[in-house]
């Protein structure tokens, strides 16, 4: 193993800031497009900006690589503060979103483009483009012409040639969009792959969830030109601090709650469908976007239970409203008793257990632990 | 029941095919081969005089091309419409990448209205123009004389200078448009790209801009050369008819000195130089043309 990749597996807390982000503003004329963003990425860390178009996430980028100034605030990379640096002058380079291959070259050459100035002989640079084109599954495809490649091969290509110039932070705007889903699933783990074993900063924007979830270390969750809530995925997942975040990573079911009272870090709740329990106050700390309090949970959070099964924690008396099957998994929507809006449950069809029928009465298992109050 | 043949025959693809470009056709055999094909028919036969004998010989290419003066003014054709295709194109550049890369995208075709303003007027009168500004006693003369730059008025009328000067404006928006569109289809990423990989400007210039535009600036050159080369009214007016490129030649011997066959031998051989100028040209950048998407 080497050194980089020792520091690579070291707590994300213990390694050097790579990229440091202190109350960035940036205006287009009367447009606030970034509203006052900090942020400290770590060396070695694959972070993802996710978000919706619009809200800032590639101008935040673009910050990083140069391409665009801000108007107030600072981008520091490895601790030097980057507003007088040319883009051509950053430790960065950049993944573009329609890859950005020079048409009127060969792979080779679009690998090759940056190492102009570099030193080495002539045999030796050429030694390094093969030896990139290798790294990224395209050994000998240096004489072909670029634009006759595929779009998972030019992303290949963009990858090649901006690691070949071992910058400090990679950037990658949505480099997966263009892709079909299951050569985008595979370079998912190519790019986990290849960022563990090359060691550097990844920076991912992307709008895509799922992506962010698979691929991050951590992810900020971006709206409106503001990180809304910046954690590792599982966090994220589990215990997003607003309904929005929560409504834009996964699905997540809501019902409205009252609020009965607090006491000894415990918040005591009353929930239509579900009954009176309580929440600890971590469950407790997101925001709603309305003024009366939701409870939410994951479709895989509940369970629907067959005849003789016994609920390990809490049950709930339902009705199968909708089914919709996927083949591994089905997803029920389903109506608790009392409560008119369903909520979905998602099973995941193992053997010898059939898809149940719409109007079926049944019996829901659930945990007051896997949900968050929003309030 | 079978259609006859006739039938099947008249209703086949190939023949609706035909039809349907059928105007165009006609358009291109009347205006474009036809002519073509007698000037070539024309520069074989013999001159009787008076009329043309139809008795093939290749004496007219013999004498053209034996006679010095008209080698000379075939070669200062040439080069007039070289010199004439390289001011236009280097002038052309920098316009069409202004409009292409610092013009607001609303604003880009009011700037390419502004560019084909000359072109409201006829060519003549834009020809005339230039003798007016360049002569003897023109525009330029009295400023230089009237602010006490000179005492005798500059002669710069019957030069090739004054010829190139009144082509390249003319051809001006020729050059311009097609190296606007080769770098209005260039990718802006690419440039972000060329400085990503740490080139300034200048060199992302030189190696992704330049490259990627060379398609209209080999278009240019071609739009450019082609006709100048071609070209009779301004020897004739601004060169004071002292200064005859091969148009004024051919003009000549077809219509002043009536020796059809060898006006028309003349004619084919300018053709026959122009294609191997701009092929030779086309051959040495070949690599800009490669397809690409």
């Amino acid at each position: 193993m080497s050194q980089l990749n020792a520091a690579a597996r070291a707590p994300l807390d213990s390694r050097a800031k790579m990229i440091e982000f202190h109350e960035v503003h940036k205006y287009y004329g009367d447009y606030h497009a970034l509203r006052g963003i900090s942020a400290t990425i770590r060396e070695g860390e694959f972070f993802s900006l996710l978000g919706p178009s619009g809200c800032g996430k590639t101008t935040l980028l673009r910050t990083i690589a140069g391409f665009e100034d801000i108007s107030s605030g600072a981008v520091l990379i490895d601790g030097k503060d980057m507003s007088d640096v040319a883009p051509n002058k950053r430790p960065t380079n950049m993944v573009f979103q329609s890859y950005a291959i020079f048409p009127h070259l060969t792979v080779g050459e679009n690998v090759g483009f940056g190492l102009r100035r570099d030193p080495r002989s002539k045999a030796e640079k050429a030694k390094a483009v093969e030896e990139a084109l290798e790294m990224v599954g395209l050994k000998g495809y240096g004489a072909r012409a670029a634009h006759a490649l595929s779009g998972g091969q030019r992303q290949r290509v963009a990858l090649a040639r901006a690691l070949i110039l071992k910058p400090k932070v990679l950037l990658l705007d949505e480099p997966l969009s263009a892709l079909d889903k299951k050569i985008r699933e595979q370079m998912q783990v190519e790019l986990i792959k290849l960022q563990r074993e090359v060691g550097i900063t990844f920076v991912l924007v992307t709008h895509d969830q799922e992506e962010a979830l698979v691929m991050s270390d951590r992810i900020a969750v971006m709206f409106e030109g503001e990180i809304a809530q910046l954690a590792d995925p599982e966090t994220l997942y589990r215990r997003p601090n607003s309904r929005r975040v929560a409504d834009f990573i996964g699905v997540m079911n809501f019902l409205p709650a009252q609020i009965l009272g607090e006491a000894a870090g415990h918040v005591q709740l009353e929930v239509g469908g579900l009954g009176r329990f309580e929440v600890t106050e971590e469950q407790a700390s997101a925001r709603a976007s309305g003024a009366e309090p939701v409870v939410g949970f994951r479709p895989e959070t509940l369970t629907i239970l067959y005849e003789g099964q016994q609920a390990h924690d809490r049950e709930a008396p339902a009705t199968i409203d909708e089914v919709v099957y996927y083949g591994d998994m089905t997803y029920y929507d389903v109506k608790l008793d009392g409560v008119d809006a369903p909520v979905r449950i998602s099973m995941r069809n193992v053997f010898g257990r059939p898809v149940l029928d719409v109007g079926t009465r049944t019996r829901v298992a659930w945990s007051a632990g896997a949900l968050v109050l929003f309030r | 029941m079978a259609a006859s043949p006739l039938k099947r025959w008249a209703r086949s693809e190939a023949v609706n095919g035909y039809m349907m470009i059928s105007p165009t056709l006609i358009y291109a055999i009347l205006l474009l081969a036809a002519p073509l094909v007698t000037l070539v028919a024309y520069s074989f036969f013999t001159d009787g005089y008076l009329v043309v004998i139809p008795d093939l010989t290749t004496a007219n290419y013999a004498e053209a091309w034996s006679d010095p003066i008209f080698r000379s003014i075939l070669l200062r054709s040439v080069i007039v419409s070289g010199l004439v295709t390289l001011v236009t194109v280097v002038l052309a550049f920098p316009i069409a990448y202004f409009i292409s890369f610092h013009v607001p995208a609303a604003k880009k075709s009011r700037w390419l209205f502004l560019i084909t303003i000359p072109f409201w007027t006829s060519y003549l009168i834009r020809v005339f123009q230039w003798k007016v500004i360049l002569n003897y006693n023109g525009v330029i003369n009295s400023i230089l004389t009237g602010l006490g730059l000179t005492d005798h008025p500059l002669q710069m009328l019957n030069s090739i200078g004054a010829i190139s000067i009144t082509l390249a404006h003319a051809y001006a928006p020729f050059a311009i448009l097609p190296i606007f569109v080769s770098l209005e289809k260039i990718d802006r990423s690419l440039l972000e790209a060329g400085l990503d990989l740490g080139e300034n400007r200048l060199l992302t210039f030189w190696r992704v801009t330049l490259p990627l535009a060379m398609p209209g600036v080999i278009g240019a050159v071609m739009i450019v050369f082609i006709p100048t080369i071609g070209d009779y009214v301004t020897p004739e007016l601004i060169g004071g008819g002292k200064l005859p490129m091969v148009a004024n030649v051919i003009y000549q011997q077809l219509l002043k000195i009536d020796n059809k066959p060898l006006g028309s031998a003349m004619a084919i051989s300018a053709m026959l130089v122009v294609a191997a100028v701009a092929l030779v040209f086309l051959f040495l950048n070949r690599r800009f043309l490669r397809g690409s998407k």
